[in-house]
């Protein structure tokens, strides 16, 4: 199983996501993401939303290990 | 320097003005001598670039050069803390530069009325002769752009962001590392996402947290003591929770890959 985490404003969204799924990439998770709870797809897709895999920015193909953390987190560009 | 090649002596007034960094062994008098002979440049002067002058200002980096086109408006006073009301309509630089001026006159500080550009950073803003790039600006084309300028001139960069209750810090030590840039972690030809501070909102500490971590993470680039190129630190502060993540330099990557 893959650990969930959303950071920020995405926790927020995500609160009734899972804690953890099955998947082979952070895309896919994406994806299973999008079809069960639409508008945290939707932010999911947002440009520049970051995925990391424990703890190193992956990009969304980045193959998984079983027990790794997932984390996504939302872009943050004002100053 | 003075004309002797030695360091130069620092005064009575900076030795009572700098004295709580004097007292420190890791700072002292040679840490304020880096401090007082550094160039730093920073862009954009809006809620992060507001602390990051005070401090940097404060701690007697010895010149400072401030770029934003913008002036002041009302909506800007609940996070932009170097502003007055009395400033509105003013350009952010100049108000900017008489609060810094008047902190500390012992440090010189040039202004620049517009956007971050090519033309601005080739010429009267080159980052050439700057120890240090602080990137505050809102947008991934000026953050792009500063960030291939100084991978190219090998200026360090802080770059930092905020929107809501959340903030991002990262920086990159381009005098010591080659590789690993912003584009390898965010795409430049990426689109903005559709939420901003002028849309969503922000949190105004939030800010000044984040511009104090790159007033801090300056002054520990220049007196050497930086050793984190490229790794991102996150800010929640409705959850009141950070995260640090690492990066890895793309192959290929257009700035930093060739």
């Amino acid at each position: 199983m893959i650990k969930l985490l959303f950071f920020g404003r995405l926790g927020d969204i995500a609160k009734n996501a899972p804690a953890s799924v099955d998947a082979a990439t952070p895309a896919e998770i994406r994806d299973l993401l999008a079809a069960e709870f639409p508008a945290l797809g939707r932010e999911l897709h947002e440009p520049q939303v970051l995925v990391s895999v424990n703890q190193m920015i992956v990009s969304w193909n980045h193959p998984l290990a079983d027990g790794s953390e997932v984390a996504f987190l939302p872009p943050v560009t004002g100053g | 320097m003075n004309i002797k090649g030695k360091p130069d002596q620092l005064s009575h007034e900076q030795f009572m003005r700098y004295s709580r960094h004097l007292l420190m062994d890791d700072i002292g008098e040679a840490g304020q001598q880096k401090l007082s002979h550094a160039r730093v440049l920073i862009v954009g002067l809006g809620g992060l670039g507001c602390p990051v002058a005070l401090y940097l200002a404060a701690a007697g980096v010895g010149h400072l050069s401030l770029c934003d086109p913008d002036r002041v408006e009302l909506s800007n006073l609940q996070r932009q803390v170097l502003y007055r009301e009395t400033d509105c309509e003013q350009f952010k630089v100049d108000c900017a530069a008489r609060e810094l001026r008047a902190l500390n006159p012992h440090i010189s500080v040039s202004t620049y009325r517009s956007e971050i550009s090519d033309a601005l950073i080739e010429g009267k803003a080159s980052v050439e002769g700057y120890d240090i790039v602080v990137d505050c600006t809102d947008n991934l084309a000026a953050r792009q752009l500063i960030n291939a300028r100084c991978h190219e001139k090998r200026i360090a960069v802080v770059s930092a962001s905020a929107l809501g209750w959340e903030g991002q810090l990262i920086a990159f030590d381009f005098a010591r590392h080659q590789r690993l840039c912003l584009n390898c972690i965010v795409d430049r030809d990426a689109a903005e996402p559709l939420q901003n501070c002028s849309n969503a909102g922000v949190v105004g500490p939030v800010l000044g947290a984040m511009g104090s971590l790159q007033a801090t993470t300056v002054i520990r680039i220049l007196l050497g003591y930086f050793d984190q190129h490229g790794e991102m630190q996150r800010y929640d502060g409705k959850a009141g929770r950070w995260l640090a993540l690492k990066a890895s330099a793309v192959d290929g990557c257009a700035v930093c890959g060739g």
